[in-house]
């Protein structure tokens, strides 16, 4: 008989599915194992995904932050700090946005310091509601925490669909909501603060 | 003669300036790389595989399936993370919302969750970022204490306005996302 009859003889064979109380043990250890076997499959594609671009890209992002060198960014801090409407959006936008790409978390909310004390708790909401935004398109910013986005993400590349979208979408938003999340809070710090002043 | 060694010094060390920093932030990198994101990549990997094998995740996306695929649903889930005494504790590390968006990132990629739905569920598992770290927040900004006394409760207060508000912008600004073209 030659090999390949062999191997044809024994592919014919098959197995009885293990029965009895060493069956069971035999099924509850093949589900105990097939989670893991599982888990090691999406730790592989996210290894394989996302790990490579995002260790280039945080290097990049991470090289062109020390060539531009943070304290570059003081000056906009101050210009924050002006009274008037028209410097609302750059306290609640262009600051956190900026602070956040240059420090990114938590050293961001040192940026606070050029503002006056009723300002900052509205900077730091402001500063700290961006840091999940803007994972989609800038990862250095917050890669501890790279799941809040990453997390969903992962669901919508499973359909097939591009990321771009909902990583646009997602930083746009996120720059409204921090803006309106600035001036509530600064609201409120107000009334809370004047009515300290009064209590004391 | 002077002139042509100065330049050449000159260049040398704004070349190796340069290449250091890149060597540098390649450095800082793959320490975070491996610090922090691939250890939240194993212990993600596992919750996902849990769910994939055993009947835990349709028990999930039952829950889920109700409350996510809806503008109630989400609002009501915003609610509930912003809830000032709740928020502080959801806050720590963000890892509440890391683990729902990957629970929600899994029902997506079934197709139990419309994929439109996914930018509104962004905001509703985070109303309560950083609530847990307002103190140390506004202490690296410097601030005295009596702002830090008068900020915490005025963030927590506030994000029961914005955390709902955000997922309605959110709502409003997913239309035409990854909706089939007709």
């Amino acid at each position: 008989m030659t090999v390949s009859g062999l191997v044809a003889l024994a592919a014919g064979v098959t197995v009885d599915k293990p029965t009895g109380f060493l069956g069971a043990l035999a099924t509850a250890a093949e589900d105990f194992i097939k989670v893991f076997n599982k888990g090691g499959s999406v730790l592989l594609s996210l290894m394989g995904g996302i790990l490579p671009t995002l260790i280039v890209l945080l290097t990049a992002v991470n090289a062109l932050v020390r060539l531009i060198g943070a304290e570059k960014i003081e000056n906009l801090g101050k210009a924050a700090a002006r009274p008037g409407l028209q410097w609302y959006p750059v306290r609640y936008i262009v600051l956190p946005f900026v602070s956040v790409f240059m420090l990114t978390n938590p050293m961001a909310y040192t940026m606070g310091r050029f503002l006056p004390e009723r300002l900052k708790p509205a900077f730091y909401d402001s500063a700290v509601s961006f840091v999940h935004p803007i994972l989609g398109i800038f990862p250095h910013a917050n890669p501890g925490e790279l799941f809040v986005y990453v997390g969903i993400a992962t669901g919508i590349q499973q359909l097939g669909y591009g990321l771009g979208d909902l990583a646009v979408r997602y930083l746009l938003v996120g720059l409204v909501v921090i803006f309106i999340r600035g001036i509530v809070t600064e609201a409120i710090t107000a009334k809370m603060m004047s009515r300290a002043e009064k209590a004391a | 003669m002077d002139g042509l060694t100065n330049l050449i010094v000159k260049v040398g060390r704004s070349v190796g300036g340069v290449v250091g920093t890149l060597y540098q932030a390649g450095r800082d990198t793959v320490d975070t790389v491996i610090r922090n994101v691939i250890p939240f990549m194993a212990f993600i990997s596992f919750i996902i595989g849990l769910i994939l094998t055993t009947g835990i995740g349709d028990w999930i996306a039952k829950a889920l399936k109700g409350s996510a695929s809806s503008l109630g649903g989400l609002l009501l889930i915003s609610i509930v993370c912003a809830i000032p005494i709740l928020s502080p504790l959801l806050g720590p590390g963000a890892v509440i919302a890391q683990i729902v968006g990957t629970l929600l990132g899994v029902e997506i990629g079934k197709g139990n969750i419309p994929a439109q739905y996914s930018l509104p569920a962004l905001f509703a598992i985070n109303p309560q970022v950083g609530c847990d770290f307002i103190p140390v927040g506004l202490a690296l900004g410097e601030a005295e204490p009596e702002t830090v006394e008068i900020g915490v409760p005025a963030v927590l207060f506030s994000r029961l306005i914005t955390g709902p508000l955000s997922v309605v912008i959110a709502y409003f600004a997913s239309f035409g996302l990854y909706t089939a073209s007709k």
